[in-house]
């Protein structure tokens, strides 16, 4: 077949990144629950026949490397069908932590008997606001993943366009919110049918065979793009440390290493993760899915903005993660936190190494950590239960050539905050405070962003999980900039204060305080006398 | 009648290159085109009026002005300080949380509207039931004047957590700021909703425009009024509806896209008068594209004062609550670059040539873009645009494009994969507010104006399969013809966080009495009869997302409708909640209609230029060029054609024909 010039090259580029952005805004539009409208934790993807990704919506990074896993793993485990759904969330087997439901659908560019399988596929994956478990909200400080909630292995939720009510019915059965479960399930459905029906329209327009190839094609360009960048590096083996302040269940620090060989001659680059921690008790184990979203995303990072992020991307990067590390945790390992506390330390021990290869480059650490807290309880004005989860950005480390900005989520996260106006009318909280907190950005040549404090005083006893991060070990600085501050929790009850751990479950009574105060951003180079 | 009285009604456009002024004699349309003038806007218009006033004295000025956007977009305007509850000074500048690019590290920060140093807290709290909890006491008060005095800026916005459930602390803190001397922007009054950081930038933006806007509309009122004692000055809003320079200068931020929401209400007007009342709006120029949907079918009988708006909108990456149309604006036009990244792939925009350099063609750029493309391809007339004003070099286009076509086989190769992939983004730019918003192209009319937009759009109705092009008369002037048929709007709005229950009806009832009230007077104190128009904004209790609907008996049934229609489902059992009530004061303009003539059947011979080699799917044909000034209603003609015209030139494909309707407007359709 005829070689794809730069025009098609670019034509195609943008055709399937619409049909993924597409499928994003549709989700968006008829999601039901906050979490996904609001807060926008979802990402979609189009996959070629090989399921290699060819197209991602501009979403949630933590998701960019993860979900060709989710299509991986329901490829292995089922035959799909024209017409079918495949779901999964095992962090075991496709997933990445039980919130992130995922959606798998086969397209068959012919009709059906044809074809013997299918020619491309979309997903879909959205973070649910529970999924069963021990806590409310599905992100406490469990031991074990049986503990996290409801464990879903790739299986058919559509069958040839038939739902199958039963395991649906045993889904919604294991979940606290049905209702709001069922409604998001079916807007993710919805959405991949999106998906579906674009890719259809581009096969009528284009043909099938010049679909794949145009696939095959956007695969090497961006290998092209990632092999152009790692040609310009220096060549050497750079190692770095960093370490999560404690897993919430025992109180020793937890280490990730990695060593990052990059051979510009080759084109290559080797990221092994040997030498980091084994898996621990809490749950902030990553899944390799996790360790392979973080790393995708440095490398990422590396390229001009627009660069399509295809499986090519990562065709040069091999990747060592040591089995039944935290890094690649094993059963019955509890995930939940790895998701939005280990991703984000991964990131930073990726970006230490780098900067050793390439300080010019190379930002300093950012906040690090999601800040997630949930409280849960009566809303005395109603008598109904509520759950309240959110997570708090931070400071952004400081780049070579600017200050990082302060108060905003950095790295693997990207969501919105509530604000103070619709937290008050939802909760029974008070909002005292919602500020800057001035001077923790590190200092620098240029400064770390700085971060962020909230106080909520809870009108009625309530139940308060914390889980967070770089409460013992601060966001480092680089070139001679200062570390950001560390993060801290209080509570003032009856005017007494007392620091709260990094990670914790509590109960606490009417007219408490709780004051986050989130990392500020390293700085980068020595400060100006 | 409403805005009757005696004299022209004249509207006024001011662009970056022209003013356009728009006219009825003898009942048809006509325009005065005259230069801009940037440093003083108002020369312009007052040279305009004057060779107007010759055929007859103004009565009516409506004005649609560039001073909003342009203070914004060159951070020119006031020095300005935002008060607000204590411990919240922030809210203003960490927004919600977002950072501007998600796969880069490097974001310098950018410059608050207003910096920390300007912004200022008053101890005291009001509640979401309107309870005061913590009244400013006087001391505090006197203590923020004195602390205002020392920072003299010369505006100030005030917004104060839930002012909307009891504004008594804003004004408050108003009464204390009074002897300041500077305009003071309250948020009750102008944006009484929830969600402090979308209220509070709308306020700020307001002050921030507010002295200058004030000036600058206080003294075209005394300039115009010198010379026209009779005639009335009115600002063109970004809700597409007409209200007084005096609530104009005093509430600037309603005006931030007053010409683009002129080019809106212009194409509705213009096609659902030739039968299409289903529109998707594309307005192409040099640097930027404005695109817009108005779906005629969900609008009542005539009523241009209730066109779509959103409250979603952004500008310049901060949110402005006040209604505005959904003009949806991507950064790509004529002017836009194109290249080659480092993996082979072509490449167009975001960067745009701008007037300086310019395109290759107007002798000074050296980059490709977009119209240079068109030139190489045969689309535009290299003897000129703006009748021969400018005059294009097709040689020096096709020397760089030597240089600049990297491996593709030839020179058109080139230009024509420049035209399909900025074709490409504009698509994509037209699928975000239909597709992604629940609409079907197919079922919509494209019409388009601008410089730039009748060149591509043929190529863009393909593409998303859109049965037919509009090209109104007059393409060039369509904002300002716009701004001549908009009805006064004024609008009112409150947020009210009410349960939906048995009753619902007669809590709001006395909301919405309160919000007609305040509605009527203001509408009186302009001379104007204005009829109210009640809506609600309704969600299922808990959600994040609002629907606006009619208020009135039924509406809950309407709501889990319309959420049906627009999000696939509904649960008729799961609890409501009004969020805000709104009430839109309309007072119609005298109707004005476009003079309609009879069909004669032709080809359009008498407009034949000559023919010209243009390219089309990769081959050179010789296409005949059409003087659209010279086309009759009735005229039809296949394509591949174009046709040319003072400020725009239109391409029909291969594929499409054109007919000139009885306005004469432009209607392509496919073969």
């Amino acid at each position: 077949m005829k070689a794809l010039n730069a025009i098609e090259l670019a034509i195609f580029k943008n055709a399937f990144h619409a049909v993924a952005e597409e499928m994003g805004a549709t989700l968006r539009r008829t999601a039901f629950s906050p979490n996904i409208k609001e807060r926008q934790d979802y990402s979609s993807a189009v996959f070629d026949a090989q399921g290699r990704v060819i197209a991602m919506g501009d979403d949630m990074p933590v998701h960019l490397g993860s979900m060709p896993m989710s299509v991986a793993a329901a490829l292995q485990a089922l035959c799909l069908e024209p017409g079918d759904v495949a779901i999964l969330n095992d962090p075991y087997d496709g997933g990445t932590h039980l919130p992130d439901i995922t959606l798998v659908v086969p397209v068959f560019a012919a009709p059906a008997g044809r074809r013997a399988r299918p020619d491309f596929y979309v997903a879909n994956r959205a973070h649910h606001a529970d999924v069963g478990g021990a806590y409310p909200g599905s992100m406490g400080l469990c031991r074990e993943i049986y503990q996290e909630g409801v464990r879903i292995p790739p299986l058919k939720l559509v069958r040839g366009g038939q739902l199958d009510r039963g395991l649906l019915a045993l889904i919604l059965n294991n979940v606290r919110t049905p209702r709001e479960r069922e409604g998001d399930l079916t807007a993710q459905i919805g959405a991949c049918r999106i998906g579906e029906q674009r890719l259809l329209a581009l096969v009528k327009k284009h043909g099938r065979a010049r679909l794949a190839h145009a696939m095959d094609a956007l695969l090497d360009y961006s290998e092209r793009l990632m092999r152009a960048e790692l040609r310009r590096m220096p060549a050497g083996t750079f190692v770095a440390e960093d370490f999560l302040d404690n897993d919430g269940i025992g109180d020793a620090p937890v280490k990730l290493r990695v060593a990052i060989t990059l051979d510009p001659r080759r084109a290559r680059a080797t990221v092994d993760f040997s030498g980091s921690d084994p898996q621990v008790q809490g749950s902030v184990n990553a899944v390799a899915a996790i360790t392979y979203s973080a790393t995708f995303y440095v490398f990422r990072c590396l390229l001009p903005e627009e660069a399509a992020p295809t499986a090519g991307l990562m065709r040069p990067v091999a990747m060592v993660i040591p089995p039944g590390s935290v890094l690649d945790a094993r059963p019955p390992a509890a995930v939940a936190g790895g998701n939005v506390e280990c991703s984000q330390r991964i990131v930073d021990v990726l970006l230490r190494a780098l900067a050793e290869a390439l300080p010019a480059r190379i930002p300093a650490a950012s906040s690090g950590t999601m800040n997630n807290l949930t409280i849960g309880g009566l809303d005395p004005r109603t008598g109904q239960p509520y759950a309240y989860y959110e997570t708090c950005g931070g400071g952004m480390g400081a780049a070579p050539d600017a200050d990082g900005l302060s108060g905003v989520h950095t790295h693997m996260s990207n969501t919105l905050n509530t604000p103070v106006e619709a937290l008050e009318y939802a909760y029974p909280f008070r909002v005292r405070r919602y500020a800057y907190r001035r001077g923790s950005g590190g200092a620098g040549r240029h400064r770390g962003g700085d971060g962020l404090i909230r106080e909520l005083e809870l009108l009625a006893p309530a139940q308060v999980t914390l889980l967070s991060e770089r409460r013992r070990f601060a966001p480092y600085g680089l070139q001679g900039g200062a570390a950001g501050a560390r993060g801290r929790t209080t509570l003032q009850t009856n005017g007494e204060e007392r620091e709260l751990p990094g990670k914790c479950n509590l109960f606490v009574p009417a007219g408490a305080v709780v004051r986050l105060e989130s990392p500020g951003g390293g700085g980068w180079g020595k400060p100006k006398p | 009648m409403n805005g009757g009285g005696g004299g022209l009604r004249v509207a006024i456009d001011t662009g970056g290159t022209f003013t356009d002024c728009v006219y009825l004699a003898a009942g048809a349309p006509r325009v005065l085109k005259l230069p801009s003038t940037p440093s003083d806007p108002g020369a312009a218009i007052e040279r305009g009026l004057a060779e107007l006033a010759q055929t007859a004295p103004p009565g009516e000025i409506r004005h649609g002005t560039t001073v909003g956007t342009n203070t914004l977009l060159e951070r020119s305007g006031a020095r300005v300080a935002f008060v607000t509850t204590a411990g919240f000074e922030d809210t203003i500048a960490i927004g919600r949380q977002a950072r501007p690019h998600l796969y880069r590290w490097s974001n310098p920060p950018a410059a608050p509207l207003a910096p920390a140093a300007l912004r200022f807290g008053v101890a005291e709290r009001m509640l979401p039931s309107g309870e005061a909890a913590q009244p400013p006491a006087p001391a505090e008060l006197r203590r923020l004047f004195r602390e205002l005095a020392a920072a003299a800026p010369e505006a100030v916005a005030v917004s104060l957590l839930f002012s909307f459930a009891n504004p008594a602390h804003e004004r408050a803190v108003a009464q204390a700021l009074e002897e300041l001397g500077v305009p003071v922007s309250l948020s009750h009054e102008i944006l009484p909703e929830f969600r402090e950081f979308e209220r509070g930038a709308t306020v700020l933006i307001n002050a921030y425009l507010a002295p200058r806007m004030g000036r600058y509309l206080t003294g075209l009122k005394t300039r115009l009024g010198r010379r026209y004692p009779k005639a009335r000055l009115h600002v063109m809003q970004s809700s597409g509806g007409i209200i007084s320079a005096v609530v104009a200068a005093r509430e600037p931020v309603r005006t931030i896209l007053s010409g683009p929401a002129g080019g809106v209400v212009g194409a509705w007007r213009v096609a659902r008068q030739a039968g299409f009342a289903r529109i998707l709006s594309f307005d192409m120029g040099g640097t930027s594209t404005d695109v817009a949907l108005v779906d005629g079918a969900e609008l009542a009988e005539g009523a241009a004062g209730a066109l779509r708006t959103t409250r979603e909108a952004q500008v310049m990456g901060l949110p402005v609550g006040v209604p505005m149309l959904d003009i949806h604006t991507v950064g790509a036009g004529g002017g836009s670059l194109a290249g080659f990244d480092r993996a082979g792939a072509l490449t167009v925009g975001p960067q745009s040539a701008g007037a300086d350099p310019g395109p290759i063609c107007y002798g000074k750029g050296e980059r490709p873009t977009v119209t240079d493309a068109n030139l190489l391809l045969g689309r535009l007339d290299p003897r000129g645009l703006l009748g021969g004003g400018l005059k294009l070099d097709e040689d020096r286009v096709r020397r760089y494009f030597l240089r600049a076509k990297g491996p593709l086989p030839t020179v058109e190769a080139f230009a024509a994969g420049i035209l399909r992939l900025a074709e490409a983004h504009m698509e994509k730019a037209l699928r975000r507010i239909s597709v992604e918003r629940g609409y079907d192209p197919r079922e919509f009319t494209l019409v388009s104006f601008g410089g730039a937009g009748p060149l591509h759009a043929c190529a863009l109705a393909e593409g998303l399969e859109m049965p037919r092009v509009l090209v109104p008369l007059l393409p060039g002037a369509l904002s300002a013809l716009g701004i001549l048929m908009s009805d006064m709007v004024k609008d009112y709005s409150r947020t009210v966080m009410e349960p939906v229950d048995a009753g619902t009806g007669k809590r709001l009832e006395a909301v919405f009495r309160a919000l007609e009230r305040a509605g009527a007077a203001a509408m009186r104190a302009e001379g104007w009869r204005g009829a109210p128009r009640r809506e609600l904004d309704v969600r299922y209790a808990g959600q994040g997302f609002e629907l606006r609907l009619d208020a009135g008996p039924g509406f809950a049934a309407r709501f889990h409708q319309l959420h049906r229609q627009r999000y696939g489902y509904a649960d008729e059992r799961r609890p409501l909640e009004v969020v805000n009530a709104r009430v839109r004061m309309i007072a119609a303009s005298p109707p004005l209609a476009l003079p309609r003539h009879r069909l004669r059947p032709g080809a359009g011979a008498q407009a034949l230029l000559h023919r010209r080699r243009a390219w089309f799917d990769g081959k050179p044909r010789p296409t005949p060029v059409y003087e659209r000034e010279r086309l009759r209603p009735g005229d039809r003609f296949p394509g591949p054609a174009i046709v040319t015209e003072y400020s725009a030139t239109t391409v029909v494909l291969p594929a499409w024909r054109a007919r000139v309707d009885a306005w004469g407007n432009l209607v392509l359709e496919r073969r």
